[in-house]
This record gives structure tokens, sequence and C-alpha cells, in this order.
């Protein structure tokens, strides 16, 4: 386990929206999902997971509904609407332009300023 | 589509809060037991997974409160908790509480009632079917001209005349003397208003030689009909004639500028008068046709105007139509003081919001270290402001509490006193839209004027505050300039309100000392008019006038006489006059003057001065020389010079004759309409030589050698003894008449010097407030300068100085906007100019002795600080 890194401000939501694009999850779920696919690289605060949660599903890009867990237990589960689908997109859309011309900003060599 | 999705969540998450509340733990209890459940799984005993689980999560509570947020529940909360908090810490201390509000109520409370009347008078609209489409004219139209107007006028819908006429209601107990509206059937029809009961004049009804009939007013209805639900049919009695009645209007219902009892036709009652085409004398009153502008009517008008011209130039030459828009011809008389008003109140306002924004200030200031503390607490900069602004609108919000009793007060007292330009609006009252502007203003007032205060509480600085440890923290510097900009911007504002007020207060002391041309004191004057039935012929009018003054000079003590219309009772006959031996001048374009005809020692009793040759006498009469007096204007006018005594008049277009009338003097100009306007040309004719039937009514004056109730009792049962069945109307002293005239100068003067009063006293209480706390904030500084040295007098200037500074920069500006702003006033002053020195001149040097006291009561405090304990006081 390599060292972690603390979240970009706003990139939360967008990891967020990603893990439950891949199916219905609960909020524990959410976590594990994200840790599984960085390869526990990222570092994600578990309080600040639930406040993320909720400001999406105000926001109506993910709905929630009450289901039973794989250990059985009453657990609630939430998933990608249509909205949540399209905002996805524009964002994953954003986010790759601006890593795109970031990287150029600092990958630029003396020589070519 | 996602603002429905946020308002079903925040409605969801507000209301089934117990059950989200619920979810939530539920929620967070699985994350964490699903957590320490994979620890143990991985081999950590229970109690340590438990352990790292909670820690892992965080705070709890925390997380909780940010999912509410993020659902939108805090809000009501918050704003709950903010009030609770607010309204604990207002009513921890009163003294500023009270006078946050009482400054805000003095302000938007006068405002409320200025607007109350703006609202009734300017801004509803007039009780009439769609009162745009309405115009009128100033000047008056015969019925043969309305008639003429009507069938020419394509761009009219339609249009009528009235013209008010006093006549006796002969039901009641004594004879009454009611004013009838002559009428003719399109006037009901412009003004589109339906009638409450029964049906209003039809065109068969408005005929020479129609019925006589009747519509009465809700109000006559209501007082000398008892509100008769059956009255349709009955008849009423007026001079000698039956009229029956066939409908009563709305209460709504007025016509748009007489006062008017009850209406018939015309061409019913007075068949003569709607026949002849010379005398202007009914107000008329039109409706556009829809789409036509109010110049495409004008310019109709002016065609219209000369084709009657061309048609009967003796009687039509001098026309000239001018349309306006009724709403504004009604409203035209009290537009300007209404404005000028409504500006003294909006500077008020202005003031007093200046001064609750100056005590905010001073408060955030006070609870600075409160800030400090909250700030490093974790209070958000959000959240601070929000507190602030809650608290600001709360203030708000209470002033209007107050403001509104008070607005409704000053609206009784502005009814009560109100001035005849606002008689004919009867309702005037608050109202929801006028309550809702009242909250508006004191809503918007917390909300701006707390803004500023809210964000410099917001930035209290941590670090700095701490570094100043134990010492009394200092409120910013820019705070302190903040609040003495806004002390200057009032002075200005006062400045500027009672330069107006200087100004109406100058012209009224000059219009009170002009010369109305007769001495007031003691002069009674009474209305008699002569019903037409019984005094049709001259001879009877003649012998009955004659009979009364007779009469009347035999009272003890009382000199009696007669004139048409005495002066500034309202009322005034003009006639064109032609001068013998002069070049013949052109039908229609002879000179108007005024005329009046008298009897008895008329110039004698009123103390009219005579200026040359003689008065009339009781030898001019029937089939003597035809004789007139003059009145300077007159002489200088037309006589510039030369002696007018032996000259000979006529009245223009007269019929028969020429009847030639001999100037045999020239009295004093007196004011007839007005202090304020100059005296036209006049001509005196004796009641005994006049040729005109139609003189019906007069004035008896009688001078009387007391103010004695008595007497005017005596007067009456003399001409009751000689006709029961006269109706006297308007008993009216000449003093009375005299400040009738001056009634709504005095009325706006009052009014703006009133709110002049009050942002004075709000302006002091504003420099007040800024120096006394300076003084306070400065203790330990005077204390420093008077331990090494300072004189008390030194202390009296520093904090003196500081007034004195701010009152220089105010009174500068105040001085220039004054010089802009006072212009726009000319129409309400008489005699001084809108930038007078003098008023100037002593409005700033009663402003400096107001600046100079409310910073002398501070200094003194100032001068009293013990070196000693100010140092010691940390």
């Amino acid at each position: 386990m390599g060292k972690q890194i603390g979240l970009l401000q706003g990139t939360l939501d967008m990891l967020i929206l990603k893990a439950v694009s891949l199916g219905p999850l609960h909020g524990y779920g959410v976590l594990l999902r994200i840790q599984q696919i960085s390869k526990d690289r990222l570092e994600i605060q578990q309080g600040s997971l639930y406040p993320a949660l909720y400001r999406l599903e105000h926001q109506g890009w993910i709905a929630s509904e009450w289901g039973e867990s794989e250990n059985k237990r009453k657990a609630k589960y939430y998933r990608l609407t249509a909205a949540g689908k399209r905002r996805f997109q524009t964002e994953t859309e954003k986010w790759n332009r601006m890593a795109e011309v970031i990287a150029g900003i600092l990958h630029t060599t003396p020589e070519e300023v | 589509m996602r603002l429905w999705n946020r308002l079903r969540s925040w409605l969801q998450a507000t209301f089934g809060r117990a059950r989200m509340e619920s979810d939530m733990d539920a929620e967070i209890r699985f994350h964490m037991e699903t957590f320490a459940e994979d620890l143990v799984r991985n081999g950590v005993s229970r109690e340590e997974a438990t352990r790292r689980a909670r820690m892992e999560f965080g705070g709890i509570d925390r997380a909780k409160e940010e999912c509410r947020e993020a659902r939108g529940v805090r809000f009501l909360e918050t704003l709950a908790q903010d009030i609770r908090f607010g309204l604990r810490i207002l009513r921890k201390s009163p003294g500023f509480t009270a006078a946050a509000i009482l400054t805000l109520a003095l302000g938007i409370g006068p405002n409320t009632a200025i607007f109350t009347v703006i609202n009734a008078v300017l801004l509803r609209p007039l009780p009439y079917a769609n009162p745009q489409e309405l115009v009128t004219w100033r000047s008056n139209e015969s019925q043969m001209d309305i008639d003429d107007i009507r069938s020419q006028g394509t761009f009219f819908s339609g249009g009528g005349g009235v013209n008010p006429e006093l006549l006796t209601y002969t039901n009641g107990p004594e004879p009454l003397g009611i004013h009838a509206g002559y009428v003719d059937a399109g006037l009901f029809q412009v003004l589109g208003v339906p009638p409450m009961l029964g049906r209003t004049l039809s065109p068969e009804d408005d005929s020479f030689g129609g019925p006589r009939v009747v519509v009465l007013t809700y109000r006559f209805w209501r007082e000398y009909r008892d509100s008769d639900p059956n009255i349709i049919g009955k008849s009423i009695g007026l001079d000698e004639n039956q009229y029956t009645v066939i409908g009563v209007m709305p209460a709504s219902f007025a016509v748009p500028k007489n006062d008017v009892d009850l209406f018939v036709s015309l061409r019913v009652a007075y068949p003569e008068a709607a026949r002849y085409r010379g005398v202007h004398f009914m107000s008329s009153y039109w409706r556009l046709k829809p789409g036509v502008t109010l110049s495409q009517a004008a310019a109709g008008m002016t065609a219209i105007d000369a084709r009657l011209a061309a048609d009967y130039p003796a009687e039509e030459k001098g026309r000239h139509t001018v349309p306006v828009p009724l709403q504004q011809s009604v409203t035209g008389d009290v537009r300007p003081a209404l404005w000028v008003l409504s500006a003294a109140v909006c500077v008020v306002l202005l003031i007093a919001c200046a001064n609750f924004a100056s005590l905010l200030m001073a408060r955030t200031a006070a609870r600075h270290r409160e800030m400090v503390i909250r700030v490093a607490l974790g209070g958000g900069r959000r959240r601070l402001i929000r507190q602030a602004l809650t608290e600001s609108m709360l203030l708000a919000v209470l002033g209007g509490c107050v403001a509104l009793p008070l607005a409704a007060l000053c609206v009784r007292l502005l009814v009560a006193a109100k001035p005849a330009a606002l008689a004919h609006f009867s309702e005037i009252s608050l109202d929801p839209a006028v309550i809702a502007f009242g909250f508006a203003v004191s809503l918007l007032t917390g909300l701006i004027f707390g803004l500023a205060p809210a964000w410099n509480a917001s930035r209290a600085d941590v670090s700095e505050a701490l570094k100043q440890a134990g010492r009394s923290a200092t409120a910013s510097p820019a705070g302190h300039n903040f609040r003495r900009t806004l002390v200057v911007v009032e002075i200005a504002l006062a400045l500027v309100l009672l330069v107006a007020t200087g100004l109406l207060i100058e012209s009224f002391a000059r219009l009170r000392s002009v010369d109305p041309g007769f001495d007031p004191a003691r002069v009674v004057a009474i209305g008699v008019q002569l019903p037409n039935t019984r005094y049709h012929e001259i001879p009877k009018q003649i012998e009955f006038r004659r009979e009364l003054l007779g009469r009347l000079n035999s009272l003890p003590g009382a000199q009696a006489a007669m004139v048409g219309d005495p002066p500034l009772n309202g009322g005034g006959l003009t006639h064109s006059i032609v001068f013998e031996g002069r070049p013949p001048v052109a039908e229609g374009d002879e000179p108007d003057v005024d005329t009046f005809c008298v009897m008895g020692d008329y110039f004698g009793v009123m103390h009219i001065a005579l200026r040359a040759g003689r008065t009339l006498t009781a030898m001019d009469r029937e089939n003597q020389p035809l004789v007139a007096v003059i009145n300077e204007a007159l002489a200088r006018k037309f006589f510039s010079g030369r002696d007018p005594i032996g000259r000979r008049i006529r009245w223009a277009r007269e019929t028969g004759g020429p009847h030639w009338m001999s100037i045999v003097g020239v009295v004093a100009d007196v004011k007839q309409y007005s202090l304020a306007e100059p005296t036209d040309p006049a001509v005196f004719t004796p009641f005994a030589q006049t040729d005109e039937n139609w003189r019906r009514w007069m004035s008896v004056v009688v001078r009387m050698p007391d103010s004695s109730a008595s007497l005017i009792r005596a007067v009456k049962q003399q001409i009751w003894s000689l006709d029961s069945q006269i109706p006297l109307n308007r008993v009216q002293s000449m003093d009375e008449l005299l400040g009738l005239s001056l009634a709504e100068r005095q009325f706006n003067m009052s009014l703006l010097g009133l709110f002049a009063a009050l942002a004075m006293i709000l302006v002091a209480v504003g420099i007040y407030g800024v120096i006394a706390y300076s003084v306070s904030q400065r203790t330990h500084e005077i204390g420093i300068r008077m331990a090494v040295g300072a004189r008390r007098v030194d202390v009296l200037r520093l904090v003196v100085g500081q007034g004195v500074r701010m009152a220089a920069v105010g009174l500068t500006v105040g001085i220039l906007g004054g010089f802009g702003l006072t212009r726009l006033m000319t129409k309400l002053l008489f005699g001084v100019a809108p930038t007078d020195p003098f008023t100037f001149a002593t409005v700033v040097l009663l402003m400096m002795a107001v600046v100079l006291l409310a910073s002398w009561i501070p200094a003194r405090r100032a001068m009293r600080v013990n070196p000693i304990i100010a140092l010691r006081y940390e």
C-alpha cells in the first residue's frame, strides 16, 4: 500500500457518481468501491461521505431506497439517476480537459516557453 | 425538474424530520458496524474494531449536521434559532433596542402616512370606467358648445357637462340650500358608473320640456331621505317644483371636481340657460375613443375651436381648448405640494435609516469580542452575517410594527386638518397596499442598512483581536469613518429639508402681510340665493334687497351692504367691456374684467379705500344715469395716467343699448381670488341698475360692533321674516375666508415644519451618538492627554471640534444640494426666491447650534474624565 493522497476539493462527488454508476451501492459499499478502484491510494474521510451522498440525492443525481445487504441487514442503497448519468458525463469530460491542460502546463520545460 | 426534486427533498426532510433522523442513524450505524465486522474478520479484536470504526468515521454529529444542511432542513431551524437568539440579545439591551425601533418608527410612520395620501390622491385610479380615457379642460362650456363638440369631435366616444347650482330643498324642516348638478344625459354615459338604484338620465329625460326627474347621490339619499329603499318614483321638492326620483348613485360616485347633492337635466330645469351659447358655465368631461391619443384630441379640439369661432365670433372667439387627462386635472392643485412632502418624508426616512445603521455599527463595535470568540470557535462567516442581518431585520420589523399605528395616527391628523384640495378625496385611509408598503420599507431598511454593519461584524480578525489581548477591543477605524460619513449625509439632508421649510415659512409670512384691500375684522358674509320662480323679475329682486338692507341697517350697531361675490370666497364673474371714444375692437376681442353688483355702502362696510371720485350711493338707482366704480387695476391698465372719472364704458354684446355707464369713482384693489395673485381689473355697478335678471345670488356683508353670534341670528331672522323660503348658505366671517385662503399653505408649511423638526432631532441624536461613542472609545487617550497637561478647554475643543468638522462638510454639501433642489418648489413659494440667502443663513446657523449642542453633551463628559481612573481603566 503506497502513500495515500488527500482528495482534491470537489472530486468526492465525482467519485461517488462513478462508484454508483457501476451498480447500486450502500454508503459503506461506496467507500469500499472507491478504495477498491483507487487501489487504496486515496484517503477518504468516512464522515464526509454521507453529507456528499445527501447533497447528491438532494440535487437529484442519485436516488436511494432501503434494501437488504450481503450480511442480511437493512441498508440504504443509492443508484444513479438519468440526470446523474448526464451530470457524470459532463463532469468527466470537464475533468479530463482540466487534467490535460494542467498536465500540459506542468510538463512544460523552460525551452518551450 | 431539478428544482422540483430539491423542493420535494426539502419538504420531505423538513416535514418528515423524525423519519429522516432515524434513517440517518440507521445508515451510519450500519456503516460503522459493517466496517467493524470487516475488521474483526481480518483478525482485529471486537473492542479494537469498534474503536477504530468510530475513529475513522470521524465526528458523527458533525457528519449528521452536514447531512441535514445538505438537505436544507437547517434553514428554518437556523432561522428560528437566530430569531430566538436575536430577541434575547435585543431584550438584554433595551436602551439600544428602543432607540433603534423608535428611530425607524419615526422614519417609517410619517412616510407611510404620506404614502397613504399619495396613494389615495395620485396613484389610485379615479372611480370611473376606464378612467385613463377620460379628459377634461380648464375652460368651461355652454350646453350648446357641448352639443356641438359632441357632434363634431369624432375622436370622443362621449362627453357631458355639469354645473352646480344652488336650489332650495323644500321637504326638510327648514328651507335648505342644496347643490344641484345641472347636467346633460351625456355626463352619466361618459363617466360610465351604473346607478345603485333605478336608472340615470336618458336622452328622452334630457330634452326641452322633458319630465322633471332627479338622480340622487348616495349622500343625499342617506342624509335627507333616510336611505329609503323605495325612493324610486317618489317626488322631492326643489325650489317651487316637484321632481320624481329615478335613480340613486353609489357611494363611490362623485362628479370629478364639484360637490353635488343631486342631478337634474339643465334642459328641463333651466331651459333658458341651455339655449344660451355665450355663457360658458359647465365643466365638461370627455372620453377618448380607444386608440386616440391626447395630442390627437388636442389637434382635433383646435380645429373645432376655430370652426366655432368662425361660426359664432361674438361668443366663441376666445376659445383655446387644451384637453388634459382627468386624473391630472383633478389632482393638479395638490400635486406639487404632495411631491415636496413626500420628498421631505423620504429625507426623514433616510436620516432615520442612517441613524439606524449608525446605531448598529456602534453596537457591532461593542460586540467585537463576542464576534471574535464566535469566529475563533468556528462560526462561519456567512452564518455570522446571517445572524447580524436577522437582528437588524428583527429590529426593522419591530420598528414597522410601531410605525403602522403611528402612520394611522398621522393619517387621521392629516385628514382632520385636510386642506380644501384634499377634501374631494374622501377615502384616505390605510389599506393593504399601504400596510404592505410600510412593511416593505421596514424590511428593506433592515436589509440594506443592516448589511454594512453585518459585513463589518463578520470581519472580526481573530489573531488581531487576540494580539490586543486584554485591551478593550476598539472598533475598526473604517467602521467609525463610516458612521461619521453617515452623520455628514444626515446633516446635509436635514439642511435641505430645513431650508425648504424655511422658504415656506417665509412665503407664508409674506403672504400674510399682503394687504387684502379690505378690513376683515368683525365682518360676516352670508350667502343668499333668490329662488328663480318667485324672483324672476328684476324689480322684485331689487325690492327684496332694498327692504332687507333697510332692516339690517336698523339693527343696533350693524352696518350692512350687499355684493355679488365677496372677496376670497371662490366666486367671481367676468364680462367684456367697451370704452367710449376708442377705436372699435373686433367682436370677441374685447377685454375681460371682473364684474360685481353691489347695493348699500359696500366700500364703506368693507373699508375699501376710495382713491378718486365718489362711491355708489342710494341715489344710483333705477331710471337714474348709469354709473360704475372701477378699481385701481383697471385704471392702471386701461387709463394709464389719465383721469378715468367721467369716462364711459359699456358691456360688450349687451342686448338693446348702448347703455353707457359713467365712471364715478376709483377704489383700491381687493384680493378677490387669492392673496398670492395680483388683482384683476374690476367694475362695480349698482344692483338697482343691472338688467341681468340671473344675478339672483349675493352675499350680505355685515360689519358688527362685536363678533357675537346673536347678531348673526338676528340677520337670519330678518331675512326669513322677509321670505321664509330663502335658503341661506355659508355664513362666514371675512377673517375665516382669509384664513381659508391660506389654509392649504399653512397645512403644507406645518407638515413640512413637523418633518424638518423630526429630521433635526434625528440628526442631533445621530451626532450625539457618534461623538459620545468616540468619547467612550478615547477615554484612555483623553486621560493621557490630561495627565500630560491638557486643560479642560483643550478636551472640549478636541471633542466639539469633531462635531464641527462633520458639520462643516455636511452643511457645505447641504447648501449646494439646497441650491439645486429648492428650485423644484418654486410653485409653492410666494415673494421669496428659492435661493433666499437669509433663509439659507438662518438655517445654517440653526444647524450649527444643533451640532454644537449635540457635541457639547459628550464633551462635558470628556472634560470630567479623571486621568487617574482613565489610565487604570483597561
